[in-house]
């Protein structure tokens, strides 16, 4: 189109110059001293304080080393730019101190699963049942076999009801495109608020109003879960249906396709990572969740794999009932099933991360 | 929207309904969508249904005074405590969540090199997904003994400010602990809707607010957060639909009481519509209590339906202007 007009760095000093001199990035040397001062002496007078004292450290981080760090760096913001410095240092300061502020939260809560988790977990733990297992129990017997089979009864039950009509609704939204979009997306939006109780309990009228026909076990769980599972699959759904290039479709309608077969065929194949995605995060969703168990899924030690056979335990349940229980291996049993959840969780997250990472063109 | 769309969607539909196999395809797809609606209304009539017999019993105080008291004739019930609770456990979460989380999307999107930021946003997420019923675990055994020597120091130095009242010398079960570990199930969903938000900030302002000499407060002060605000109230509210409908974690740690405790803090025993229905549900005394709990229910569910309602229009509305 037009000619490239190429030329090497090297020939050509000034360019080379420019590039290596950068005045408007160039800091003085009472900037990076007032931030290595504002640095060090907040430091090392808690340091000092610690070794000397006996406060307890976490009291000195918070009471003693975060005010000082907010004046030290106030101080060195105003040295080197005058009053705005200030509030700059300060906004600085105290979003990083946010920052440590969670990450502590999270170390705090996995390392203490993992500690005491792997304390208590063994080979057995993870098949056999807790038939004949009291909370007083030794470690050396019993296991959550069938907590992790519940869990993942329940959670295949709720995915068949919730991913066909999760799918069906963002294909709604993006292929059928009625006039009741905006409705339809409203109350999708609106269900994702339901809180997790609240599916319970409405899964338990429903057992209660059927007077023994319907009774509290796997599929009641399912139902519950399916309740929470759809908002996500639908509306993670439909981000992806929109990815689908709108070529796609007039292509295959112009070939003569119908709607229906566009969809089957050519848009859900089209979308199938994500479509994948979806239904991990709408698992991911659930499989914590432990209210919606407690009313509808009930609790038992037997290993249950009939979806009607009456109640049913799952991994929270399980936690649930264990963990304020006055007996140690009792209260053992729900860190290292907590910590089974928490590998559960994990593992689902870092499927649809993966599976993310490979769709083209998503940015989440 | 131009006519080219508006025929472009009649010719699909056209098209769409042409055959058969499409008219049942259709009718099925949208038969699908509504399902959302059904759910819903099925929720609000079944648990609505059920404030009959509530109401009938208890009158206008099953919701104005504070009372459990089944077994007696005849049985007395209210749960304003609960319901007042609910609303304070929110608000303690907001006060640390709010700051927490906005600090940390500012962080995040104009602080942090690009790596740790990514880094951040994948830690956050997984934050996210930490099940209840864990964060529960942990507060129940790490996080009681240090709240409550934390919450005895606040009650030694602070205590002549009113919420930091204590008379009872039991520092545990406080709706503080409760509220706390409410933040931390919010500050994942509150920071992801605003680093978002802040994220979206159009570059051309950013730089051209530096270029006018702003510093980093300027900018946030008068071009990142005025354009967020409406997000970041959204996200703020989506949290407040979470923190408000919250079961397991805050059953391990707030001691239930019936009395309406207003203001102290970290004071043993408080209120929450969520919990009070997985822990009556254990030892529920027959039918009667049921639908009182399952009326309970309804509220809870009116409440979180409202907030989330307001918070997704807020969302949907600030992100259709900053298209």
């Amino acid at each position: 189109m037009s000619t490239t007009i190429t030329f090497d760095p090297e020939t050509l000093p000034a360019l080379q110059q420019q590039q290596i001199q950068r005045p408007w990035r160039h800091k003085p040397i009472k900037f990076t001293a007032s931030i290595i001062i504002a640095s060090i002496i907040p430091f090392v007078v808690v340091a000092a304080l610690f070794f000397t004292s006996e406060i307890p450290g976490a009291i000195l981080m918070t009471v003693v080393y975060f005010p000082l760090q907010l004046i030290a760096a106030g101080i060195a913001g105003f040295a080197t730019r005058g009053q705005r410095g200030i509030l700059d240092s300060v906004i600085i300061v105290t979003s990083i101190g946010a920052t440590i502020f969670s990450m502590v939260v999270l170390v705090s809560v996995i390392g203490s699963l993992i500690v005491r988790g792997f304390a208590a977990l063994s080979a057995h733990f993870i098949y056999q049942n807790n038939v004949y297992i009291s909370p007083s129990t030794p470690l050396e017997y019993g296991g959550i076999g069938h907590a992790i089979l519940g869990t993942l009864l329940i959670v295949t039950i709720s995915a068949l009801i919730a991913v066909p009509i999760g799918i069906a609704t963002a294909v709604y939204i993006t292929e059928v495109r009625g006039g009741a979009v905006p409705y339809v997306r409203f109350f999708v939006q609106a269900m994702s608020g339901v809180p997790s109780v609240v599916a319970g309990l409405f899964i338990l009228t429903i057992i209660v109003a059927t007077d023994g026909v319907f009774e509290q076990g796997a599929f009641a769980g399912g139902l519950a879960y399916a309740i929470l599972m759809l908002p996500t699959v639908a509306r993670t759904a439909e981000e992806v249906l929109k990815l689908v290039p709108e070529d796609l479709r007039t292509g295959a309608l112009a070939l003569g396709s119908t709607r229906a077969r566009t969809v089957y065929r050519v848009v859900l194949p089209a979308a199938k990572t994500g479509i994948i995605t979806a239904v991990i995060l709408g698992i991911a969703r659930v499989i914590g969740e432990t209210a919606p168990l407690l009313l509808a899924a009930g609790n038992s030690d037997q290993t249950v794999v009939n979806p009607f056979g009456g109640p049913i335990s799952a991994v929270p349940t399980y936690v649930f009932n264990n963990v304020a229980l006055p007996y140690p291996d009792a209260v053992a049993r729900a860190w290292a099933s907590a910590l089974v959840l928490l590998i559960l969780v994990g593992i689902l997250f870092v499927a649809a991360r993966l599976i993310g990472r490979g769709r083209q063109g998503s940015k989440r | 929207m131009s006519t080219t769309d508006a025929e472009a969607r009649r010719d699909l539909q056209a098209a769409a309904t042409s055959n058969r196999g499409d008219r049942v395809f259709n009718r099925v797809v949208t038969a699908a969508a509504f399902s959302a609606l059904v759910v819903l209304a099925g929720i609000a009539i079944f648990l609505g249904l059920q404030t009959i017999t509530a109401f009938q019993s208890q009158g206008l105080s099953f919701i104005t005074t504070t009372a459990w008291d089944i077994n007696t004739d005849p049985p007395t019930a209210g749960i304003l405590g609960m319901l007042y609770g609910s609303v304070l456990l929110a608000v303690i979460a907001l006060f640390i969540a709010v700051p927490a989380s906005i600090l940390l999307s500012i962080f995040m999107v104009f602080i942090a090199p690009t790596r740790l930021a990514t880094f951040l946003t994948n830690v956050i997420d997984l934050m996210a997904a930490i099940p209840s019923v864990i964060l529960g675990l942990w507060a129940f055994y790490i996080l009681n003994p240090t709240a409550e020597e934390w919450q005895r120091l606040l009650n030694q130095y602070l205590g002549w400010i009113p919420i930091f009242e204590n008379t009872s010398g039991n520092f545990l079960g406080t709706p503080f602990i409760a509220g706390f570990v409410l933040a931390i199930m919010m500050i994942p969903i509150v920071t992801s809707v605003t680093r978002e938000v802040l994220a979206r900030t159009p570059p051309d302002l950013v730089n051209a607010g530096e270029a006018l000499g702003c510093s980093l407060w300027t900018m946030l002060r008068f071009v990142a957060l005025p354009y967020g605000r409406g997000g970041i109230v959204g996200g703020v509210m989506l949290g407040l639909g979470r923190a408000l409908g919250e079961t397991i974690a805050v059953f391990f740690v707030l001691k239930i009481v019936f009395e309406v405790n207003w203001y102290m803090i970290i004071e043993s025993g408080g209120g929450s519509i969520a919990t009070l229905i997985v822990s009556r549900f254990g030892e529920v005394s027959g039918e009667f209590e049921l639908s009182l709990l399952l009326a309970a229910g309804f509220f809870l569910f009116v409440m979180t339906l409202v907030v989330n309602v307001i918070a997704n229009l807020i969302v949907a509305r600030t992100g259709r202007l900053q298209q």
